[in-house]
């Protein structure tokens, strides 16, 4: 055998195998459900906007699994954007909306000129107007997410967007004059009188890593002073741990109306799923009456029938 | 046995395929941000590695041997690697689509990871045998393992920390791998 052909054999029984091995491979692990398109939901607000261009939050959430970019979403703000960021790996980007649009904001109907139509009742994707035809709709403020769906629906443009009360942004403090740089002495792991590590939690509330914090047991600072007496540098370490903690509750506070949210509009898709079978179910009884009804028109003439060749004679 | 023990040591420590065979640089530096993600990647990593070890082994030894086309090798390598580099991808995207979705390029990027080429050559070089090689392989896989986590943890540590301006980034991270190089340059003597 030449070379050249020793070559193509050897490298052909390689290729042969592996190609196998793959194709076997491929089948066997196929996907069939994306379990991280649930945990890039769960991050979202679930306002089902669909100001980022896409239905609601979980086809939004499938997009990004696919590489889509994250930074769609306004209602979320630059918070989700960053979450998103740390569960994928990638460098957050700045929110892709105007500023005007990130201020979150609630649905208000004026309500002596609404003439009670329930065109944005069946918009909202929460279920957060109440109101009865011919009647005056409101809106539940506490449910309202902003997404701006409404508006479009309603005739007379009755409903307009207020800016939600805005919440307390928390604040670094100011440096003052005598704060140094930490210098890593370790003074303040020794004061600490609940074992906390106060130079690490530092680290972490200035780098705003807030999971890092809590593993680190942030929560268990009873913000006694002794770290910032001890500090040979004067950095008020308390006030990074007031502000961190203020910000973990916040962020607890967002993902808590999230999950409210989700469930409202979960209720409604059941609602809304189970109206559209109840329909099918009447549509279905009427079409059977029908059907019975010609029945026995049918049974009727045929008596008739029979009646008129018995009696002849009669009409 | 001492020798199984010696040649794992060796190629853990001594001729750390990162640190001092400077090998597999690109995930070293790329895939380094979150422990976790090291971590993900260390294993995938090993299990290329071993395998590729080992494959290629017989491959050599059955194959090109005895059709006596050892120059061949290089190539019949790459395409090992790559088949299981691929059937790696495809058990990863099942099993841990999340890690699959982060570590992103790097997972299709491990056949080009000079490391894996590097133990299937290096091992015929030395003239292992199929155990050695096996050995070599996964010490080779446990030492980039070591460093890669090591290195992504303190890249965590890192981008918290008040690092001066201009070394912001890539040039500190670098500075840590030269200072971790020459630590790990201590383990010369020690087999």
């Amino acid at each position: 055998m030449t070379p050249i052909l020793t070559t193509v054999f050897a490298l052909l029984i390689i290729t042969v195998v592996a190609g196998v091995l793959l194709g076997y491979a491929a089948n066997k692990f196929r996907i069939t459900a994306n379990p991280l398109i649930d945990q890039i939901n769960t991050l979202l607000p679930q306002t089902q906007c669909a100001q980022c261009g896409y239905p609601g939050c979980k086809p939004y959430a499938e997009a990004i699994s696919t590489g889509t970019a994250i930074n769609l979403c306004p209602p979320g703000g630059q918070d989700t954007v960053i979450q998103l960021a740390n569960l994928l790996d990638l460098e957050p980007a700045p929110l892709a909306a105007d500023e005007a649009k990130a201020q979150p904001k609630i649905a208000r109907i004026r309500e002596d000129e609404c003439i009670g139509c329930t065109f944005c009742i069946q918009a909202c994707p929460v279920d957060a107007i109440v109101g009865a035809a011919q009647q005056m709709h409101s809106v539940i403020v506490s449910e309202c997410t902003g997404c701006e769906l409404c508006e479009a629906p309603c005739p007379v443009d009755c409903i307009d967007f207020i800016e939600a009360d805005p919440e307390p942004v928390p604040a670094l403090p100011e440096k003052s004059l005598s704060e140094q740089a930490c210098i890593r002495c370790g003074l303040c792991v020794d004061a600490c009188p609940v074992a906390l590590l106060p130079q690490q939690l530092y680290w972490f509330a200035q780098g705003n890593a807030y999971d890092k914090a809590l593993q680190y047991r942030l929560m268990d600072c009873i913000e006694c002073g002794l770290c910032h007496a001890v500090c040979p540098s004067h950095i008020p370490l308390v006030q990074y741990y007031k502000m961190a903690k203020l910000a973990i509750r916040e962020q607890d506070d967002k993902q808590q109306k999230a999950q409210a949210v989700k469930q409202r509009f979960d209720y409604r898709e059941q609602r809304l799923a189970s109206e559209k079978a109840r329909q099918e179910q009447r549509r279905q009884a009427r079409a059977e009456l029908a059907q019975t009804s010609t029945k026995q028109d049918d049974l009727i003439q045929a008596a008739l029938q029979r009646a008129k060749a018995k009696h002849p004679g009669s009409s | 046995m001492s020798a199984i023990i010696l040649l794992l040591i060796s190629a853990i420590l001594v001729n750390n395929f990162i640190l001092v065979q400077f090998l597999g640089l690109c995930p070293f530096m790329g895939s380094s941000n979150k422990v976790e993600t090291a971590i993900g990647m260390s294993a995938a990593t090993t299990f290329v590695l071993t395998l590729a070890a080992m494959v290629s082994y017989i491959v050599y030894q059955y194959l090109l041997v005895p059709l006596d086309i050892t120059w061949l090798r290089t190539i019949s390598f790459i395409v090992i690697i790559a088949v299981l580099v691929n059937f790696t991808e495809l058990l990863l995207h099942k099993t841990a689509p999340l890690l699959h979705k982060v570590l992103g390029i790097f997972l299709p990027l491990i056949t080009t990871n000079c490391a894996v080429l590097g133990v299937a050559l290096l091992n015929i070089n030395a003239g292992n045998s199929f155990i050695e090689a096996a050995f070599y392989g996964f010490g080779a896989a446990i030492g980039f393992s070591l460093v890669l986590v090591l290195f992504a943890a303190l890249r965590e540590k890192l981008s918290l920390a008040d690092v001066p301006a201009p070394f912001q980034g890539a040039s500190i991270a670098m500075i840590t791998a030269a200072l971790m190089s020459l630590a790990f340059m201590g383990f010369v003597g020690l087999v």
